[in-house]
């Protein structure tokens, strides 16, 4: 006699985790970083200076360039998502799409290290004009939205559209930081080194 | 994905930020230290098991990343501080390329901003709540608010816009250091002389040839010890311009 063919016996099935769920530890962690970064900003006595770095005619400029590549490499990050998600008609992802979407957002962010450093040790958290409060409050909100993303990345079982939401807000907050500070400064001073 | 490579991204990121926040205070020079309260220095909780906070030395308070409810920076809550009433700031403006003053006494304030030589202007307007307006001839204007000993803000005049994050006149390092004015009567003319000593000394002072203060060049060098300055044979006797003593006001 054959043994009865043994079907495999269900396991409990783990609760799927909710995109709620999932989304809520990031969430928090990186409302903590910029609320960190917006109260360091006000409760720090802006120095006036911080290290700077040689062959730029003042910080502000340094800090304007370097934002400016950040801004760039951020318009990259949105066009490799765009080609990788399909959206580009007639142009099919090719195989490095990932690997520069990936590399293109993390010298973004390295780039924007520096000056947001800067700009907290030197100036501060500052409401004196309608554009330095903008730029203070999204210099905060950039980097907790940056945080977010790095954090559920990892995460499977996302729906299709968070990746899109968070990185679309990560690069409009970066650009309205751009627009309330280099563009403001080349405007002001003219593009210089 | 088997490393969680968008973790590390972020932690190199926030230590690339600590590394320049600390190099950052190395540079400072001791007279521009900034103080932080005890409550700024204990904002770094205890971090979530997905992220570690890096290594925080026990002074500086850095971005930390632990839980907490999403909401928005802008209701960070500001500590308990005092906002001077009568105090003198000066110090270089960003980018060093001149120096700005600012006196301000009681609701009122002046200020002077100049880099040694065409650019310069006095400016003055009331101070409320901690911000300042203040305006000056050819359109020379300042919008700047004040801060746990700082003043923070911007000022334009003759066409040049400078930001300045600025400490309060720190007299143990320099005496003299402040903001001076002297005016005289020159063939016909009303010059006006300003200069602005730096906590180190520097004096950096421009001289308007005419009531219309249009133009400005090089203030001959301010004697502190006999607060005079000369053009040719002409003798300018300066005053301070102090919102602690309210000199000049």
């Amino acid at each position: 006699m054959t043994a009865p063919p043994t079907q495999p016996i269900p396991l409990p099935r783990k609760p799927a985790a909710s995109t709620t769920s999932m989304l809520i530890v990031p969430s928090l962690i990186g409302a903590l970083v910029a609320l960190a970064l917006g109260i360091y900003g006000r409760v720090h006595s802006p120095t006036g200076i911080a290290i700077n770095i040689a062959g730029f005619s003042s910080p502000g400029a340094v800090k304007s360039w370097l934002a400016t590549g950040a801004t760039v490499f951020a318009i990259v990050q949105v066009g490799s998502a765009l080609v990788m998600y399909g959206k580009v008609s007639r142009v099919t992802a090719p195989e490095w799409i990932g690997g520069l979407h990936k590399w293109s957002g993390r010298i973004a962010f390295l780039l924007a290290v520096p000056v947001a450093i800067n700009c907290l040790y030197a100036l501060g958290f500052q409401q004196y004009s309608t554009r330095v409060l903008i730029h203070s409050v999204f210099g905060c909100l950039f980097f907790g939205a940056f945080t977010v993303k790095m954090l559920i990345l990892p995460k499977r079982g996302l729906p299709g559209w968070v990746l899109p939401v968070v990185g679309a807000l990560v690069f409009t907050l970066l650009v309205v930081i751009w627009l309330t500070s280099a563009y403001w400064f080349f405007s002001t001073f003219g593009i210089k080194r | 994905m088997k490393r969680n490579t968008p973790l590390i991204t972020l932690l190199a990121g926030a230590a690339l930020g600590v590394v320049l926040l600390v190099a950052s205070m190395l540079t400072t020079p001791s007279s521009a230290q900034p103080n932080y309260s005890a409550a700024a220095a204990s904002s770094a909780a205890p971090a979530e098991s997905a992220t570690s906070a890096p290594a925080e030395s026990s002074e500086a308070p850095e971005p930390a990343e632990s839980s907490a409810t999403a909401s928005a920076p802008a209701a960070a809550p500001s500590p308990a501080r005092t906002t001077p009433t009568r105090a003198d700031f000066t110090g270089r403006v960003g980018g060093g390329g001149g120096s700005v003053a600012v006196a301000v006494h009681g609701d009122k304030a002046i200020a002077y901003v100049c880099n040694g030589s065409t650019v310069e202007g006095w400016m003055r307007g009331k101070v409320e709540n901690g911000k300042l307006t203040l305006t000056g001839k050819n359109q020379t204007h300042l919008t700047a608010s004040i801060h746990t000993g700082t003043v923070t803000g911007d000022v334009e005049a003759h066409g040049t816009d400078y930001s300045f994050s600025v400490p309060t006149v720190s007299k143990s390092s320099s005496k003299s250091s402040g903001l001076y004015q002297a005016t005289a009567v020159v063939q016909g003319k009303m010059i006006k002389a300003g200069w602005i000593v730096l906590g180190d000394g520097t004096q950096i002072g421009s001289l308007e040839t005419d009531e219309s203060g249009e133009t400005a060049v090089t203030a001959p060098k301010l004697d502190v010890a006999t607060m005079t300055a000369r053009i040719g044979n002409v003798v300018l006797h300066a005053v301070p311009v102090s919102g602690v003593t309210g000199s000049g006001f």
